[in-house]
């Protein structure tokens, strides 16, 4: 069984989908999620990062039980998401919530603040009219909205007030865990600062769990307390935010750092670090996924896929690691 | 301002205005701006800044009803402002070039990567290659070979949707270089890219321009992309330069409040903060600019002749502050 602790738990989670190869020709397999595992503390921060088509939205419509997975178990509080009936998926649903990359295209323009808000409860059927509308303008107090923004419709708003109200749409429901996909890149500096820090008070009063989806590796630094390293649905490497800054282990994640844009590297762009561009996840690619990028790839990681191994803190899954 | 007369392009008094002449949306509010051959200027703002209107207007792409005003606007000595639209064609597209931020949606989804930088060279090429189909064809793998585009051959036949985001933009690139350009204008030409290919891209743009030795204007929001490539800096702010300065030093040691707040409110210089720092407020809309410093109603040092007078930008054409009491 899982400690206490441990609000959200997934064991060799695997999503796999069905494409078409094109008219005639059959369908492929696509491996999205590809055996992931980890753990997220209640109250805590995970932060998931990687390339595009690594698999990180994929493992956010598990989370969120849009989808269910093709084999693992995603444990949510002990319970199994994976393989829960219909009532179970009803009563876990709530407690999970999401808040999406771009506030302009996530929230419906025709509906004032106060009906977004408080469409989650009506879904849910709980409380009446006036409780409802009661809550709504309390979380919008939480999440910095004035009373009188309740009438008001989301294009009178700047993107960072409308990620404030997609914030508070995903307190309706006082979820444990909210999974927050990219949910500043869509905005400027001096707005991402202010949502990051309503995400950390927010977090600190309620005591929610967060599945942050990033690829800006500063902000995962301010705001994670974990780190899970993505490639081509597998978890290549993942630890604790300290351990991973201060020493990454797999090439995938020092090529990641390498790229990161530095203030402090003034006028000496780097030479890429990773060479050439993620591989499309149609292309199967035997042994190790990394090994066509990775600089310092052998013949051994052609042939073997490496298993995730605990070095310290951290775990990664590369036959070079330890050296 | 004094401005550099050796400038590659000039730009002296910008003004960009769209909606009604009674009810004008300001988007750009006199900008001075000189690039010098070679150079690569850094130009950084958040949205509603009024950083990619500089560029449309300086390539005549704002219409109707918009209305660009400049004292000044030249190109390598020739006049921008009242050259009739065929001279400012010659100009736009040949010897100042532009890419865009979404590579796929720049290129055109209906014709192979072949046609398109045909086309390029039809329009923008040198005599022979406009008098030529084979020359332009041998010219079109030679610029993909210098985007470093893997089996040039098979890639000239490739529709734009089979082309990753990465290799999307290098194809812009070429395209873009194909009329041997002495400026290239770089509209935030990494932020719809993965890191890792945004380091590949960056790095291939700053080889480009040595050996091209083109001047490139770098328009972004992402101030460490600009401190990694830039040569100079210049920070807009509802639609006025606020600070402009070389780098490191402009990074080191912000003069102006607002690019000290945007540098404090980066989470890599809030280390061991549990909270970022953050600017108060947000960007005044085009109507609701305060008539003083457009920065007083979230600037932390705003005193009363900020609110009332609107300071001038002074200093020299290297580093130049918009404020009564720079740092």
């Amino acid at each position: 069984m899982t400690t206490p602790a441990t609000l959200l738990e997934a064991r060799d989670l695997v999503r796999h989908y069905r494409v078409s190869k094109g008219f005639l020709r059959g369908t492929m397999l696509v491996r999205a999620l590809d055996g992931v595992s980890f753990e997220l503390v209640q109250g805590r921060t995970l932060a998931v990062v990687g390339e595009s088509g690594c698999g990180k939205s994929t493992l956010a419509r598990q989370v969120t039980m849009i989808e269910t997975p093709t084999a693992g178990a995603l444990l949510l509080d002990g319970q199994d998401v994976a393989h829960a009936d219909r009532a179970l998926r009803g009563r876990l649903r709530p407690q999970v919530q999401m808040v999406f990359q771009n506030p302009y295209a996530s929230l419906n323009p025709r509906r004032t603040v106060g009906a977004l808000l408080e469409e989650p409860l009506e879904i849910h059927r709980r409380g009446t009219r006036r409780e409802r509308r009661e809550r709504a303008l309390a979380i919008m107090d939480k999440v910095g909205l004035r009373r009188e923004h309740y009438g008001r419709y989301p294009h009178m708003f700047s993107g960072g007030q409308r990620q404030r109200i997609a914030v508070a749409r995903a307190l309706m429901l006082d979820p444990r865990l909210v999974v927050a996909d990219e949910p500043t890149s869509a905005l400027d500096v001096s707005i991402q600062a202010q949502v990051l820090n309503l995400l950390l008070d927010l977090q600190q009063e309620f005591g929610i769990a967060y599945l942050f989806i990033a690829h800006n590796l500063q902000v995962v630094r301010h705001i994670a307390d974990a780190v899970l390293v993505m490639y081509l649905g597998k978890a290549v490497e993942q630890g604790p935010k300290e351990a991973i800054f201060a020493r990454p282990l797999h090439p995938y994640t020092q090529a990641l750092f390498a790229s990161t844009p530095n203030l402090g590297r003034a006028r000496r762009i780097v030479d890429a670090a990773a060479p050439s561009e993620p591989p499309s996840p149609l292309d199967a690619i035997s042994g190790c996924a990394f090994r066509t990028r990775c600089p310092r790839a052998i013949e051994r990681c052609a042939i073997e896929v490496p298993a995730p191994t605990t070095i310290g803190s951290i775990t990664v899954a590369c036959h070079r690691a330890a050296e | 301002m004094s401005t550099d007369s050796n400038a590659l392009l000039e730009i002296v008094d910008l003004h960009v205005e769209f909606g009604t002449p009674q009810r004008p949306v300001r988007a750009v509010e006199g900008i001075d701006l000189s690039i010098a051959a070679g150079e690569v200027v850094g130009l950084v703002g958040e949205s509603g800044s009024g950083k990619s209107v500089t560029a449309l207007a300086l390539l005549g792409l704002v219409d109707y009803p918009g209305r660009v005003r400049a004292k000044r606007m030249a190109f390598a000595g020739r006049d921008l402002v009242n050259c009739s639209g065929e001279e400012r064609r010659a100009i736009a597209g040949r010897d100042i070039a532009m890419i865009f931020q979404d590579p796929l949606a720049s290129l055109d989804p209906c014709y192979t990567v072949g046609y398109q930088l045909d086309e390029a060279l039809r329009l923008h090429g040198n005599d022979r290659e406009r008098a030529s189909a084979s020359v332009r064809r041998d010219r079109a793998l030679e610029l993909l070979r210098h985007v470093e585009i893997a089996d040039p051959l098979a890639r000239l036949r490739a529709y734009p949707h089979q082309l990753s985001g990465g290799m999307a933009q290098r194809v812009m690139i070429a395209m873009a270089i194909a009329g041997r350009p002495q400026l290239l204008i770089a509209d935030e030409p990494t932020t719809a890219l993965d890191v890792t290919v945004q380091a590949q891209v960056l790095a291939l743009l700053m080889r480009l321009r040595r050996e091209l030795q083109m001047a490139v204007l770098l328009i972004t929001h992402d101030l460490a992309v600009v401190a990694e490539t830039a040569d100079r800096v210049v920070v807009m702010y509802a639609g006025q330069v606020m600070e402009t300065g070389p780098v490191p030093a402009l990074f080191d040691a912000p003069r102006h409040p607002y690019t000290r707040a945007l540098l404090d409110a980066l989470p890599e210089h809030n280390f061991g903060r549990a909270r970022l720092r953050t600017i108060p407020g947000v960007v005044p809309g085009a109507f609701d600019r305060p008539s003083g410093c457009l920065l007083s109603p979230r600037c932390e040092f705003a005193v009363e002749r900020c609110v009332v007078e609107r300071p001038e930008l002074t200093g020299n054409a290297v580093r130049a502050v918009r404020c009564h009491f720079p740092l």
